[in-house]
């Protein structure tokens, strides 16, 4: 039945009944109703305007500064929400003017954390620009999920109520979930989880990451390593058997996984063979559960795998005590040309991409003995050199690779050096070879630039990450991609390996890390935490932990099973370009633009990690064990060889 | 409002040929400008940070309008920042210095360099996490380490006297050895200031040349031995072992033992330089600041340090066989180390050594000139030396200074203005008064003191009765200064030294104790130095008048 219906039902009864004075009353107050409306409705049309967005914000502002100490970090989270999207409609509703002003009022407040964002916003200048801004569509179109205690929530309801700043409660409702959570209020410290309000909502991240990560190294490859280790030295490490066994509870705990203790028994032996007797806490390797590759793995030639046995043999043990070596290659006369640089495995051959579109790659090894000739046996051997180097002219000290049309991005050696990869602003990825000196391949399929490539960590397949916001898996042998992970917000800034080969991650300009399913091609982790764009990301060799490292200087340890942040690591001043991480997975090392190399303690906080996991506390701090630094030359990549020295290179920039 | 306000679309409008242009038309565009041009930026910063750069450059911004397939901006493509200037009058508007090249110039011009190849150079950042000290690596604040593994090994040495160790090969590496080459040849031959200016600076703040330590300091050892005659040497020589010891990153303390005596031979040499124009006292100025500042930093280090080069200037300076200019030296010397060393060492003796200088300083007594320019050096120098060290005593006692020093002050001007009359007929009149032409002297290189004095003329009645009243031993000071013009008051002064003497001697020989009267060392410095002493109290004297 209708309202008119009714009505028509109700004045019928009325007239039959002779209730004329209580029709006429009816009618009265129904005009005085409908008018009333239509004026509520004018006036609050023209209410609607900036001066209640901006009173209504202000006062809430003031109200929470005002609150109550235990409560007022938890009222300030809501602020900035909603601050963005009062900017938001007022740009919405055209009201320019107003929006700037009350943009501009507001902005310190939120500076210190979201200054990045709110340079963005800050460029919205008409209605349409907020359909055509990703950051500004996707905050507009998803929730803010915001935790709060319950009685923050009802102070905050109470608040809107009382005051009757409609405005604020409808922003609020709009574009605000809350979760209430009974007892006490949240603590600053977990304030960084909430802060990263990504325009991809926590709900997808939080469904994505219920995913199983299956984080542990490969069966194959390792147990034959193992196998043949400790066959060879067999006579070695018979004690330690109380250790073995806490080893063994603590990793079935975390594997879940049965049948494997007596591998995990032959295991441990090894490690305390190599350690040679600084068996510390540097067994991490040994907890990693194994799992079995998705891809078909190529097979080793004998010969590598010999030397690999034989690096690891000759493995320098790296820990917070040990620190490692690091040779630095400087690159100088560079004419701020040098885009990126690549080192091989075992540090011989260093690589350089410019913007000239040229490739170089210099082959250390050879390069000091070229030099140590020429200056011994004179002028006679130059000649005899040039032709050794077999370049065109003669007295150039590295091979150039001529082939890309645009500034070379990145570049990547395959695991024997054999191989090189190198991406470009010409949206194209070439395959060299360092043996033949030439081209072999140019794989075309991305759109745009290709910022970032790496090999595998058994090379054949690599991957390559784009200004066109996706990843791609490509194998050498095809030049189509065979994956494609497309999820990103922004630009895929980094790619990195999984040291199992079955998942790749990739850092983004969207601040978040994903973690990708190779078999599969879904994002299987959403990783948010970061502040600015995600330039460089590691692997710990147990397959566990990965670290990137962003553009405000700041370096994230996260759990890869959890898809948790274990620790931010706080310290470099500038872009963090590179993070690497020692063969056993003791030390993660950071170049970074503010000219230092520094090493990170990682073993404390992995080990109390594994403690405080029962209690769910991760207040701890990864340690700074030391900073390195150059005279003037920002770091552009690291890499640990397999016998655990680092090799670092650079620029010489003029300091400016 | 925004960046980009509408009358900049209107003048790019204009620039473009639209004239006509409607101003809602404009206002409708600047918003959409500043959007776009936000977005390039975006991308631009993206092209930085891929080419790991954190400086923005035009090339960055060219790829970006490429990304967005718009054309490049033709004409600023340069590899370095754009250089902005601003713009005389506005507070933030910019332009790029952009000059005019005539093309003559360029077709004309000589071809360029050809640029250096990109090369790779390879070095240890850090062995062992130890960071090495080699030049490729920035300087480390302070050389803590090694200092604790020399200890280490010495308390070894000590203990295990059968530990006997081969002799190190020394391995230079061959910059090094080019750096040494290249330093030598800069000291011997002089010709180029400039570089050799560049080189004490890279010898004071290089971290890597530690290793040439032991070859620098052989060096310097061995051509101030061998060429004491050749003056400009020794001053580079000298000037090298400065930067060495300025250098935070070097040790150079085992290597002092060899130092040392080289820069002592430079202070109390008896030839230094073959020339009678060479200015020798400068280099002995110089080398005696070196030395004292030594002491000053290893001094705590090497307790017998100072104690073995005072004696060796103290010797030079008592024995009166020895010439004057290593008098000179060893007072500059010692008086380098600090006033409690002058009021230890050289006041004591003071009063028999100017016995001994006054017949060299007199035009009768020496009739060689070179000697009486000799002596009135040392005279100088005597007097700066117990001059800094009253001034220090007086510092001390401020309170002692405000009247006494009044009057100084006042006499001083009168001396300013009267000197030149006196100054060509003092030396022959004033012959038992030995201080007076050094004093005029001392007054001249200090006019613009001179003229503040001046200042405070009106002052000067005061002045003389509370000098009278306070200190009797000021008298004759006030009366000299007053009526220096007549020199009436040498033959009356001359009495009141001879017949204070015994006093006189006795309080400089009780100089150093700390709770001497510094009024009574005042007056019996002036019964040595005349007024010329009172310059030194100026300072103090200043800070009484503010």
């Amino acid at each position: 039945m209708d309202d008119e219906d009714i009505e028509k039902v109700l004045f019928a009864y009325l007239k039959k009944k002779g209730f004329w004075q209580t029709e006429r009353a009816l009618q009265d107050e129904q005009i005085k109703l409908s008018s009333g409306s239509q004026a509520g409705t004018a006036l609050s049309r023209s209410e609607r305007g900036p001066a209640l967005y901006n009173d209504g914000y202000s006062k809430l502002r003031s109200w929470a500064y005002s609150s109550l100490d235990l409560y007022k970090h938890e009222l300030l989270r809501v602020l900035y929400p909603v601050f963005i999207h009062c900017f938001m409609d007022l740009v919405a509703n055209g009201h320019m003017q107003d929006a700037r002003t009350f943009f501009q009022t507001f902005r310190e407040d939120h500076e210190l954390l979201y200054l990045r964002d709110l340079q963005k916003l800050e460029g919205i200048l008409s209605p349409s620009h907020l359909e055509e801004m990703e950051l500004a569509r996707s905050l507009r179109q998803s929730k803010v999920n915001i935790k709060l205690c319950e009685y923050s929530y009802n102070l905050l309801l109470q608040y809107l109520q009382k005051t009757q700043s409609f405005t604020m409660l409808e922003v609020i409702n709009e574009h605000i979930n809350f979760e209430v959570t009974s007892g006490q209020p949240v603590s600053i410290s977990d304030d960084s989880e909430v802060m990263a309000l990504v325009g991809s909502s926590r709900d997808i991240a939080k469904h994505v990451n219920q995913k199983e990560v299956r984080w542990g190294l490969l069966e194959d490859f390792e147990e034959r390593l193992e196998k043949t280790l400790s066959d060879s030295e067999k006579a070695e490490g018979e004690n330690k058997d109380n250790d073995v066994d806490d080893n063994k509870q603590k990793r079935s705990a975390e594997a879940g996984k049965q049948g494997i203790s007596s591998k995990k028994l032959k295991k441990d032996k090894v490690v305390g063979a190599i350690g040679k007797g600084v068996r510390s806490e540097t067994s991490t390797v040994s907890f990693a559960p194994r799992v079995k590759p998705e891809l078909t793995l190529p097979i080793m030639p004998t010969e590598v795998e010999q030397s690999i046995l034989d690096d690891l043999r000759n493995r320098v043990q790296v820990s917070s005590t040990a620190l490692p070596s690091v040779n630095f290659y400087t690159f100088v006369n560079t004419h701020n040309g040098l885009n990126c640089t690549s080192i091989s495995y075992d540090g011989s051959l260093v690589a350089g991409g410019f913007s000239d579109s040229s490739l170089k790659v210099w082959d250390m090894s050879k390069a000091g003995q070229l030099v140590k000739t020429a200056s011994m046996q004179g002028d006679s051997e130059s000649a005899q050199n040039d032709h050794l180097l077999g370049s065109d002219d003669g007295n150039r000290s590295y091979t150039l690779f001529q082939g890309h049309s645009g500034p070379v991005y990145s570049s990547s050696f395959c695991p024997t050096g054999e191989f090189l990869l190198s991406s470009s602003s010409d949206s194209t990825i070439r395959l060299w070879s360092t043996r033949l000196n030439a081209n072999l391949v140019c794989y075309k399929g991305h759109n745009y630039p290709v910022w970032d490539i790496q090999f595998g960590p058994f090379g054949h397949y690599f991957v390559s990450a784009s200004h066109d916001r996706t990843a791609r898996i490509w194998s050498m042998d095809r030049i189509q991609p065979l994956r494609i992970m497309a999820g990103h917000l922004s630009d895929v800034d980094c790619v990195q390996w999984h040291a199992n080969c079955n998942y790749i991650a990739t850092g983004s300009s969207d601040k978040t890390v994903r973690l990708w399913d190779v078999q599969t091609g879904e994002c299987v982790r959403i990783f948010i935490g970061h502040r600015s764009m995600v330039l460089s990301l590691a692997m710990s060799p147990d397959g566990r932990y990965m670290a990137s490292g962003d553009e405000d200087g700041t370096i994230m340890m996260w759990d890869l099973s959890t898809g948790r942040c274990v620790s931010p690591l706080l310290g470099h001043s500038s872009c963090v370009w590179t993070l690497a991480f020692s063969c056993e997975g003791t030390v993660l090392a950071s170049g970074s633009a503010d000219r230092t190399v520094k090493l990170w303690d990682v073993t404390s906080s992995n080990k109390t990690t594994k403690m405080d996991e029962n209690k769910g506390s991760s207040g701890n701090r990864l340690r700074l064990l030391k900073a390195f630094p150059t005279k003037s030359t920002p770091v552009y990549s690291l890499q640990f060889s397999r016998r655990n020295l680092l090799f670092a290179a650079g620029a010489l920039s003029k300091s400016c | 409002m925004s960046i980009v306000p509408k009358e900049t679309i209107e003048v790019i409008a204009q620039s473009i040929g639209m004239t006509n242009i409607s101003s809602d038309v404009a206002l409708t565009l600047a918003p959409d400008v500043e959007y776009r041009l936000r977005e390039i930026m975006q991308e631009a910063i993206k092209c930085m940070r891929h080419s790991k750069r954190t400086v923005l450059t035009a090339d960055d911004v060219d790829s970006a309008l490429s990304l967005r397939n718009v054309e490049p901006l033709y004409g600023f493509a340069t590899g370095d920042p754009l250089r902005f200037k601003r713009a005389v009058g506005h507070k933030d508007l910019f332009y790029i210095d952009d000059k005019d090249i005539d093309f003559k110039d360029v077709i004309e011009a000589p071809l360029p360099k050809t640029p250096l190849d990109t090369t790779v150079v390879s070095h240890w950042l850090a062995i062992e996490g130890v960071q090495p000290a080699i030049p490729e690596n920035a300087p480390i604040d302070v050389i803590s380490a090694p200092q604790e593994n020399k200890k280490l090994e010495h308390g070894k040495d000590d203990g295990l006297p059968v530990d006997i160790r081969l002799p190190v090969k020394h391995v230079l590496s061959r910059e090094l050895q080019l750096y040494f080459d290249k330093i030598t040849e800069l000291i011997t031959n002089k010709s180029e200031p400039v570089l050799f200016k560049e080189a004490l600076a890279s010898l004071s703040s290089d971290s890597g040349i530690h290793p040439l330590v032991p070859y620098f300091s052989y060096f310097i050892a061995d051509e101030v031995a061998r060429s004491l005659s050749d003056l400009p040497l020794l001053f580079a020589l000298m000037r090298v072992a400065q930067s060495l010891l300025r250098n935070p990153h070097i040790h150079i303390e085992p290597y002092l033992h060899q130092l040392m005596p080289s820069m002592i031979t430079c202070i109390v040499a008896k030839r230094l330089g073959n020339r009678l124009a060479d200015n020798h006292w400068e280099l002995r100025d110089f080398s005696a600041n070196l030395v004292a500042s030594v002491c000053k930093r290893y001094g705590h280090v090497y307790h017998n340090l100072q104690s073995r080069l005072t004696k060796t200037l103290l010797h030079a300076f008592l024995d009166p066989s020895k010439a004057l200019t290593q008098h000179y030296g060893a007072i500059r010397g010692l008086s380098a180390l600090g006033p409690s060393v002058v009021r230890l060492l050289v006041l004591p003796n003071l009063e028999t050594y100017l016995q001994l200088l006054e017949p060299e300083m007199l035009l009768e007594k020496q009739k060689n000139e070179m000697k009486r320019k000799e002596a009135w050096h040392v005279f100088g120098a005597l007097m700066c030396a117990a001059g800094t060290c009253l001034y220090d005593r007086l510092k001390m006692f401020p309170r002692l200074l405000s009247l006494p020093s009044q009057s100084i002050w006042k006499h001083k001007g009168k001396i300013a203005t009267t000197l030149p009359n006196s100054k060509r007929k003092s030396p022959p009149s004033n012959n038992h008064c030995p201080q007076q032409p050094s004093l005029k002297k001392l007054v001249d290189a200090s006019i613009p003191i001179t003229q503040v004095a001046s200042n405070m003329q009106p002052t000067t009645a005061d002045g003389f009765s509370s000098i009278a009243s306070v200190d009797p031993a000021m008298r004759p000071s006030t009366s000299s200064g007053g009526l220096s013009n007549e020199n009436i008051p040498g033959g009356n002064r001359r009495e009141t030294s001879n017949s204070r003497a015994p006093k006189t001697h006795s309080v400089l020989a009780q100089a150093w104790k700390q709770d001497l009267d510094a009024g009574s060392l005042l007056a019996s410095l002036f019964e040595l130095f005349g007024e010329g002493i009172f310059l030194f109290i100026q300072p103090v004297e200043m800070n009484v008048f503010l």
